[in-house]
């Protein structure tokens, strides 16, 4: 039950009810032109909505209590879900991680569209135009926007009671505009007000061109981009540490007691503080 | 220079012969014994792991040199550096370790205390001379003493009168820009409608006048569609159309609270994860902070702009001396 | 041409007057006494560095346009401090291994300093006549610590702003003074634009000049009382044993601290530290996660995650839940080191002039309250990193903050009586830590066996040799009469090896 209660708390979208026809959102572009052969694709993404996803959303996708209503949801809310592993689901109770897709790209496709076509509403595949972005303004509002949580390194974090913000390796522009725009899970959604259809583009193209590939321009190894914690491992370990170890091979290893040779010394070293103890005797004796 | 202190200067080693000092071996240690051999076990081989060491630390210098030259990037710059320093370290250590004289030797330690006579000695000196200068001279002393005191004292005053205001005198500790009614706006400059956000949607917000402020900086949230929302009792109209607005400074140390778990509706602070609750206020739930993130009462003007019905009714941000109590604004 | 140098020189100082005294300094050999070193040359790592990045760097809060090779913060407004930290890492010759080995060597340093406090401490060689440079040593501790967060602070970006934040917000919270404290240092409110030219004077004068001077003076005493040493053949309380500075100690030493520039300078090419690009400018609205001070803040940092939310509320004032685990915590904590000398030489009696020292086991209650004391802080260190462990071990976050809450106080109750049986064990144990030799089990001619131990292998000589007194010998005609003998020396492991 408890499981079942985490569930419903990690993954339930929004309601439909919330899902307001007057969002402003309608700049994104629906994938129908995408798909050849559309009746052949509707089928094929029903085919595989039955088999793999209605014993939880329903036949016709209207939830039960093991899994939220997905009508009016739109195909980019199934299509981030999907395509990024997070579906079907590998443990019930713990938050999705990434992982790879049970579908191909076009059987993902299939799927979102038959599940968009069930009720209207939502919002459908974006597609990602990268022309003119600039990657500079795409910083700048990942910054305010994603680093808060994703961490500016896009490593990920854990926020609270268990709720992760995933790291941002390996997502595409499409999943990044799809995530930015339905929000996902604990995600808060972004409206084309707070980050507008441009800046998404430049967000994306900063995402995908520097945040993967952390090491670009140069320093060595990244150690993950958790900040200054993993460095101080390091620096402690492997700086203090070899240099440690360099000076246990060039000191002396010794520190004698002075037990093998009573008498050295002025023996007024031996008095400290509550160390009189009866073993320290035997120990002499 | 026929007075130069002999071969003092001349070699490294010939050095510590010292002019004048006539080396007179101990009767107990001949000049064969143990001590002052080297602790090689085989000389001439660790003769060549110095040489060897140190001939690769020559090369690794060329090589850094080399990469300086070319502007090579940071790694061959630090691997080249690193291994010719390394190298020459080694040599240096392992010639000192093993090829020069084992010892061990020792110098005699002096008691570091003194004995009473020394002590009484010295302090009868001090404090003679010290009377003898001063005495029938009170007046001297005292006025040196005042000038003193006078010295240190406004040697103080840079420091309380040039680095900085007095925090009293500027009320940014009290209040923020927040007036009554200031647009809330993006980092961008855009006002913020009433249907510019979602359910769900998370935007900062600054006064208009103070576009990225420090202390003005607020996190609007959106929990519902329509209706007020009511966090608190007396705060029934200060969250209209779903919207919530929240200083962005953590109670606790600062920080930006900027982590919005939507489902939960919490907002973490990413410094020490303190977790505040926005639907009661924003209470906090969870780790260090102390009270709630002051919550801005907010109203949707005619045209559909969120507007600020006044500035915060509380400090924002950490606790300081002077905030009296748990609601306290200045005095 | 030296020489008549050397001549000019030592008829206007008289160096040769001392000279012989000055070669014949000896300095104990144990590897553990060379801690202290590594922080040295860390130091002189770091000064090296710190003016090559001083020639670039421009500490100004004035807003500029960034106009470098790094694509996606060209055109963001950024300050001077930031663009000239971006421009010296990316467009100045060798600009970026010389950033990171700063930064690894401020990492090295104070490392290495709370390591050497823990060998002066465990062997008991802080008691008199050492307590000043005990004291002496904890300053500068503290100055190390205070110059790691001013240098960590002035890139200005968007991790370091963040703390520079909740430091402003720890002075605030002093009782009485806090706020005049955080205005005049800051100059006005947070942030304002006089605290990165004010960290940077910090940071490349005060501070250095300050740990210069003090670390003169630490020297300065150690020449003064010479090395203490552990109780070993010849070694005792009114002599020192070991090596002669010339020339012996002096190549060991100097081939030291090329090594420990050689491993700065590998980690600095290996390892990337403080990427500041990748956070960009610090905006007071603008925030990242996983955020945390370098690792020896971190203690403080931890403390302050773990601290529960309490506050004092008096009649017209508060004092603020951050000043206990920031304010009160650290002062209790250099104050009770200051002061553990005395408390020390209270409790046991003992205010005899010592400069043999004390193996850890020897003293178990010092060495159970260090271990203790040290655990405590360990954890605090560990909690600073909560919501990464969280992440990385996929635990809850809330889980993770508990445990820590709870560990700060169990760990160190449970490690001090297990330090205690320890070092008990340790001491009523013969040959505990020491070489092993092999048991024979022995067939008697009746049928029995017995155990015997077996022979010492070949070249394991236990030998130690005494203490040779320099200035009762010439150890010059010494070194070349072994030089002219041409043969092989006799391998000798210097001291007992037990």
């Amino acid at each position: 039950m408890l499981a079942l209660a985490l569930a419903a708390v990690f993954y339930a979208p929004r309601h439909p009810a919330h899902a307001s026809p007057s969002r402003p959102l309608g700049s994104a572009v629906l994938v129908d032109a995408r798909v050849p052969g559309t009746s052949a694709a509707l089928a094929q993404g029903r085919t595989l909505f039955d088999e793999n996803c209605s014993s939880c959303h329903g036949t016709q996708a209207q939830g039960s209590s093991l899994a939220p209503n997905l009508r009016g949801l739109g195909s980019a809310t199934v299509d981030l879900w999907v395509s990024s592993g997070w579906m079907p689901l590998a443990n019930p109770g713990v938050q999705p991680a990434r992982k790879p897709s049970h579908f191909t790209p076009s059987q993902t496709l299939g799927i979102a569209r038959y599940v968009a076509s069930l009720a209207p509403g939502g919002l459908a595949i974006p597609t990602v135009d990268l022309k003119g972005a600039s990657s500079a303004e795409g910083f700048s509002v990942f910054a305010l926007n994603c680093a808060p949580c994703h961490t500016i390194t896009g490593a990920g974090d854990a926020l609270s009671n268990g709720i992760v913000a995933p790291p941002l390796h390996g997502v595409t522009g499409t999943q990044i505009e799809e995530a930015v725009r339905t929000g996902p899970g604990n995600m808060p959604r972004f409206s084309t007000f707070t980050v507008s259809k441009q800046q998404l583009a430049d967000v994306v193209d900063y995402v995908t061109r520097y945040v993967e590939h952390p090491d670009s321009p140069g320093g060595g190894l990244t150690l993950g981009g958790v900040g200054p914690v993993a460095e101080g491992f390091v620096g402690l370990f492997a700086g203090v540490g070899l240099c440690v170890l360099i000076a246990l091979w060039i000191g002396d290893r010794n520190e004698s007691s002075g037990e093998s040779e009573p008498g050295h010394g002025d023996g007024s070293h031996d008095e400290g503080p509550g160390t009189e103890t009866p073993e320290r005797e035997v120990a002499h004796a | 220079m026929p007075e130069a202190p002999g071969t003092d200067g001349a070699g490294n080693e010939a050095g510590t012969g010292g002019a004048g000092h006539s080396g007179h071996p101990g009767a107990s240690v001949p000049t064969g014994a143990p001590q002052f051999q080297v602790a090689a076990k085989n000389p001439r081989r660790v003769e060549g792991a110095v040489a060897v060491a140190f001939l690769a630390s020559l090369l690794a210098f060329a090589a850094f040199g080399a990469a300086f030259w070319v502007a090579a990037s940071s790694w061959v710059l630090g691997v080249t550096l690193g291994v010719a320093l390394s190298a020459f370290g080694f040599a240096l250590v392992a010639w000192g370790k093993y090829l020069m004289p084992q010892g061990p030797f020792e110098e005699p330690r002096p008691q570091m205390a003194t004995t009473p006579a020394e002590k009484q000695e010295f302090v009868a000196d001090f404090a003679t001379r010290g009377k003898v200068a001063v005495e029938r001279r009170g007046v001297l002393v005292k006025l040196m003493g005042a000038a003193g005191a006078v010295l240190g004292v406004v040697l103080a005053f840079p420091l309380i009168r040039s680095l900085g205001p007095r925090p009293n005198q500027e009320q940014s500790l009290y209040h923020t820009k927040w007036r009554k009614g200031a647009k809330l706006t993006s980092i961008e400059g855009r006002a913020v409608r009433v249907d510019d956000i979602e359910i769900g949607g998370i935007i900062t917000v600054f006064p208009p006048d103070d576009l990225g402020g420090a202390f003005s900086q607020t996190v609007l949230i959106r929990v519902q569609q329509t209706g007020d929302i009511v966090t608190e009792p007396g705060r029934e109209t200060w969250g209209p159309h779903g919207y919530l607005a929240f200083s962005k400074v953590c109670t606790h140390a600062g920080c930006p609270v900027g982590l919005y778990e939507e489902l939960t509706q919490q907002l973490l602070c990413p410094c020490h994860q303190s977790l505040f609750d926005i639907g009661t206020g924003a209470m906090p739930v969870f780790g260090p902070a102390p009270r709630p993130l002051p919550q801005l009462p907010l109203y949707v003007d005619s045209k559909g702009y969120l507007r600020a019905q006044a500035d915060y009714d509380e400090p924002i941000g950490p606790g300081f001396w002077y905030r009296g109590g748990s609601n306290g604004g200045p005095q | 041409m030296i020489d008549s140098l050397f001549s000019w020189i030592d008829d206007r100082v008289a160096l040769s007057r001392s000279g012989r005294h000055l070669l014949d300094k000896i300095f104990p050999d144990h590897w553990s006494f060379m801690i202290g070193e590594i922080a040295l040359y860390s130091f002189i790592v770091l000064m090296l560095t710190g003016v090559f990045l001083t020639l670039y760097f421009v500490p100004s809060s004035t807003p500029v346009v960034y106009h470098g090779v790094y694509a996606p913060l060209r055109g963001q407004t950024v300050s001077a401090a930031f663009d000239s930290t971006v421009n010296l890492s990316f467009q100045v010759r060798g600009g970026l291994l010389m950033r990171q080995m700063h930064h690894w060597a401020a990492n090295i340093f104070v490392g290495a300093i709370v390591v050497h406090m823990l060998r002066v401490f465990f062997t008991g060689a802080f008691r008199r006549p050492r307590e000043a440079n005990w004291m002496l040593g904890t300053t500068l501790l503290i100055l190390a610590i205070f110059n790691g967060f001013l240098g960590y602070s002035l890139p200005d970006d968007l991790i370091s702003g963040t703390g520079i934040r909740i430091a402003f917000s720890i002075m605030e919270s002093i009782p009485f003074v806090g706020t005049y404290l955080a205005y005049f240092l800051f100059g006005g409110s947070f942030p304002g634009t006089a605290i990165i030219p004010r960290f940077f004077i910090l940071h490349v004068l005060v501070l250095p000049l300050l740990i210069i001077g003090l670390l003169a003076g630490h020297l300065g005493m150690l020449v003064k009382h010479k090395h203490a040493q552990f109780p070993g053949k010849g070694a005792r309380d009114d002599n020192v044993v070991g090596s002669p500075l010339w020339p012996t100690y002096a190549a060991k030493a100097g081939g030291f601290f090329f090594l420990t520039t050689g491993v700065t300078a590998l980690l600095g090419a290996i390892v990337q530290i403080n990427p500041i690009w990748q956070y960009g400018q610090y905006y007071a609205y603008k925030v990242s996660y996983a955020v945390q001070p370098d690792w020896y803040m971190g203690w403080l940092d931890g403390a302050l995650r773990v601290m529960p939310s309490w506050e004092l509320n008096l009649p017209g004032h508060m004092i603020p839940t951050v000043f206990f685990p920031a304010v009160l915590l650290p002062g209790l904590t250099f104050n009770l080191i200051y002061a553990w000398p005395f408390i020390e030489a209270k409790l046991s009696g003992d205010t005899a002039e010592h400069h043999l020292l004390e193996r850890p086991r020897d003293k178990p209650l010092r060495t159970a309250i260090g271990a203790a004391v040290f655990a405590f802080y360990f954890v605090l260190f560990g909690a600073s990193a909560t919501d990464v462990l969280a992440n990385y071990l996929s635990l809850s976050l809330n889980v993770v903050l508990w445990a820590f809450r709870i560990l700060c106080i169990v760990v160190p109750i449970v490690v001090f009586p297990v330090t205690y049986k320890i070092c008990l064990e340790l001491r009523a144990t013969p040959g505990a830590g020491q070489r092993k030799r092999h048991n024979l089990v022995v067939r008697t001619a009746d049928g029995g066996y017995t155990t015997i131990a077996a022979e010492e292998y070949p070249g394991y000589v236990k030998a130690e040799l005494e203490p040779v007194a320099l200035d009762q010998v010439d150890l010059v005609s010494a070194m070349a009469a072994d030089a002219d003998q041409g043969t092989e020396g006799v391998y000798q492991i210097p001291r007992d090896y037990r």
